[in-house]
């Protein structure tokens, strides 16, 4: 017995399809996630399952029972909504509204009873603003006051919570105070919520589901879901999708790009590792250049920033050297690039040979590229790859701090020789 | 709920007592106690004359007042009140037509059947996506109260009626008052403890009607009963007193300031409040004003605190 299934839904407003053909659960006690860009029917969802908006077709089911044979009382006693922010044009007192979510357990002629009260004062403990009881609604702040709205929908001792972006109004220590509650509640309740930040429903969700021009688009744990070519189709947008370093659920780190084209029709090949080339790997996929890189460990941070990027990235299994395959490889890189940008990578004897390469390209422009001059290469070969560099540089390669000063070097088309 | 609440419904119900009496022995002929005995005719002036007007007066204060509560919360909007939307307007025609056209039988009945189709005429004018916005509610309120007021004077002008009478409906007064008026005013309490049942109903209704739906309110069906038994009140109390404007509008804003939103006690506070205004104004214009139609009076208090609350609202 599922707390919520939706069995092949369509919702219109009038002539216009706003929900096609949606069918999903809820599992006891998880925290759902519904995720998608505006205008997708994230909200026009929660509305039909609350019943405030009415179906076109298809089935809603709550404990196995059919949506439309609840009373209006007897759904808000099983069905509790904390909506995004509500203007109240009255004066009420919290206790005021948070009793009012009694109001589908009190009879008509009758008032409000001890026990009425004391889970009132149990639900503004949880939500932790028993301390507002007497003030107004319109004198407390709106981290408080979304609280006050958790607090009243928990007195309707609801089986299934909805929330409506319920957090995306406040700023972030907010929006954590309010999740965290939220999170406490499961295994008692089942949450359905509407997320706008990808990350906090990553992070809060036990499952997620996406919706995409009025359909579902795909529904799994918040790994199966939020996919970098998942997001990338959903939102038309470059992201890294990496592990979160504590939680290990996805995290989304946005690419701003901006196609600036100055890099049209030339090719760089990036020397790089331990993390110093993705800025860079990034700046000139963005700025129109064809980028390849390597050779790079595919534990690397810059292999992951390549492989979201989707450059040409000659590679190798982690704590191995390079192989002659490998090096192959590269050359043939090389032989293409107009420019061979080289970072300020921590050097080896595992990836030596990526300099040492670099002597036989006397004709090529060669950027020694280092964001912070205040840092410079990490060298773990006993001045080996010191003496490579400091040899290169004899020959004409150039440093270079600036990120807006290798854009322009590259994109002049600069020689190197003089 | 605040501390005073529980003080000011008794004060309130102590004062409307008071003011009964009072109301009763002033009047352009003064009657002390002593006066009772030796002049053979004062038991029939209070009687016959006074005592029906002022019952009357305080049933009817108590309609409108409670109307205009009702209607505020509904609408979620402080401007409501039952001359300001149309119903009065609506209600004084049925009662005309009931007059010109069936010589004033089942004059209760048109005037709430005129009552609440005008009130439900300015709802769904002025409704624009669930929602219903000052102004809108405001304009349309006024478009058609004068299309009515003038097919009112239209229908008492062709029948041949004079002036004075039309003036009545236009601006209320409640000089032919008798105990057969007051019969026909009392189905104003059942209906405002009907509304009063909805009284729980109406505090989350205020917040919004979507809120309202999620916390089990039935809102369409809570919205069709109270303008029903909004239109009811207010209907009838057109028939017995015309149109008086603003006692619905000015009470609901001043008792909100005493006992606070809750409508279980602004309906009491509202309605004893409501009736103490009226008789107190009614009191006015027969002692002092040769009778002026009390409308009169109502209008220049109730007028410039209207303007007040367009003017404070504006600021925020």
């Amino acid at each position: 017995m599922k707390p919520v299934e939706i069995i092949d839904i369509d919702v219109s407003y009038g002539a216009k399809k706003i929900l096609e053909a949606i069918t999903f659960h809820a599992d006891a006690g998880e925290i759902l996630g519904i995720i998608g860009p505006n205008g997708s029917g994230k909200t026009t969802l929660l509305k039909a399952m609350s019943r405030v908006v009415a179906r076109d077709s298809g089935e809603i089911r709550l404990d196995s029972r059919n949506l439309d044979t609840l009373g209006y009382r007897e759904l808000a006693r099983q069905v509790a909504v904390v909506p995004q922010d509500i203007s109240i044009g009255f004066d009420y007192t919290v206790r005021d509204i948070v009793m009012m979510g009694r109001h589908p357990y009190i009879g008509r002629l009758a008032s409000e009873t001890l026990r009425d009260v004391e889970i009132c004062d149990h639900a503004m403990h949880l939500t932790n603003v028993a301390h507002l009881t007497g003030m107004s609604i319109h004198d407390i702040s709106g981290g408080e006051r979304q609280r006050v709205l958790i607090a009243r929908a928990l007195a309707q001792e609801p089986k299934i919570l909805l929330l409506d972006e319920a957090t995306s109004n406040l700023d972030v220590s907010h929006q954590v105070e309010i999740l965290n509650i939220i999170r406490d509640l499961t295994g008692k309740i089942t949450v359905v919520s509407v997320f706008h930040d990808l990350n906090l429903a990553a992070y809060y969700c036990d499952r997620l589901l996406l919706l995409k021009d009025r359909k579902v688009y795909a529904t799994g744990t918040p790994e199966e879901v939020l996919t970098y070519e998942n997001i990338r189709e959903i939102f038309q947008m470059e992201t890294l999708v990496k592990p979160h370093p504590l939680t290990g659920r996805p995290y989304i780190l946005p690419v701003y790009t901006h196609q600036s084209g100055v890099g049209t029709n030339r090719r760089v090949h990036v020397v790089c590792g331990g993390g110093t080339g993705s800025d860079i790997l990034q700046l000139l996929h963005a700025a129109g250049f064809t980028v390849t890189c390597g050779i790079l460990n595919v534990l690397d941070t810059d292999y992951g920033t390549a492989m979201h990027l989707g450059l040409p990235c000659v590679a190798e299994p982690p704590f191995h050297g390079i192989t002659p395959e490998s090096l192959s490889g590269l050359r043939e890189c090389l032989d293409d690039a107009d420019a061979i940008v080289v970072t300020a990578m921590p050097i080896g004897r595992g990836n030596l040979d990526n300099l040492r390469v670099l002597l036989d390209y006397r004709t090529k422009p060669i950027i020694l590229y280092s964001r912070n001059s205040n840092s410079p290469m990490e060298d773990y070969t006993g001045g080996e790859a010191a003496a490579v560099l400091a040899d290169l540089e004899t020959r004409g390669a150039l440093r270079v701090e600036e990120a807006e000063e290798l854009l322009a070097r590259l994109s002049q088309g600069y020689s190197g020789r003089s | 709920m605040r501390r005073t609440a529980f003080i000011t419904i008794p004060a309130l119900a102590c004062t409307l007592l008071v003011s009964v009496a009072c109301a009763a022995a002033l009047g352009p002929t003064g009657i002390s106690p002593g006066s009772l005995l030796s002049l053979p005719n004062a038991w029939t002036i209070i009687w016959d004359v006074r005592l029906p007007r002022v019952i009357a007066a305080a049933l009817v204060g108590c309609a409108l007042a409670v109307a205009g509560t009702a209607m505020q919360g509904l609408f979620r909007n402080p401007m409501a009140d039952p001359h300001i939307i149309g119903t009065s307007s609506g209600g004084a025609l049925g009662a005309t037509i009931a007059i010109v056209l069936f010589a004033g039988a089942g004059r209760p009945v048109f005037a709430f059947a005129g009552a609440m189709a005008a009130t439900f005429a300015v709802y769904f004018i002025s409704r624009k996506r669930g929602k219903i916005p000052v102004e809108t509610l405001l304009l349309s309120g006024i478009a058609l109260s004068t299309l009515l007021a003038a097919l009112l004077s239209f229908l008492m002008y062709t029948a041949g009626r004079s002036l004075h009478q039309i003036m009545f409906w236009l601006m209320g007064g409640l000089w032919n008052v008798s105990w057969d008026d007051v019969i026909v005013a009392l189905p104003i309490l059942v209906g405002c403890a009907g509304i009063y049942l909805f009284a729980r109903d109406v505090n989350i209704l205020s917040l919004s009607e979507e809120d309202a739906t999620h916390l089990g309110v039935n809102v369409e069906g809570l919205k069709r009963i109270l303008l029903v038994l909004s239109a009811l009140v207010a209907g009838i109390a057109v028939a017995v007193a015309g149109s008086i404007g603003f006692i619905g509008l000015i009470t609901p804003h001043v008792m909100r300031l005493i006992v606070g939103p809750d409508h279980r006690l602004l309906f009491p506070a509202a309605a004893l409040a409501g009736a103490i205004l009226l008789v107190w104004s009614d009191t006015l214009t027969r002692t002092f004003t040769n009778d002026m139609p009390v409308g009169i009076i109502t209008a220049c208090f109730g007028a410039p605190f209207f303007i007040y609350l367009l003017r404070s609202r504006m600021k925020t």
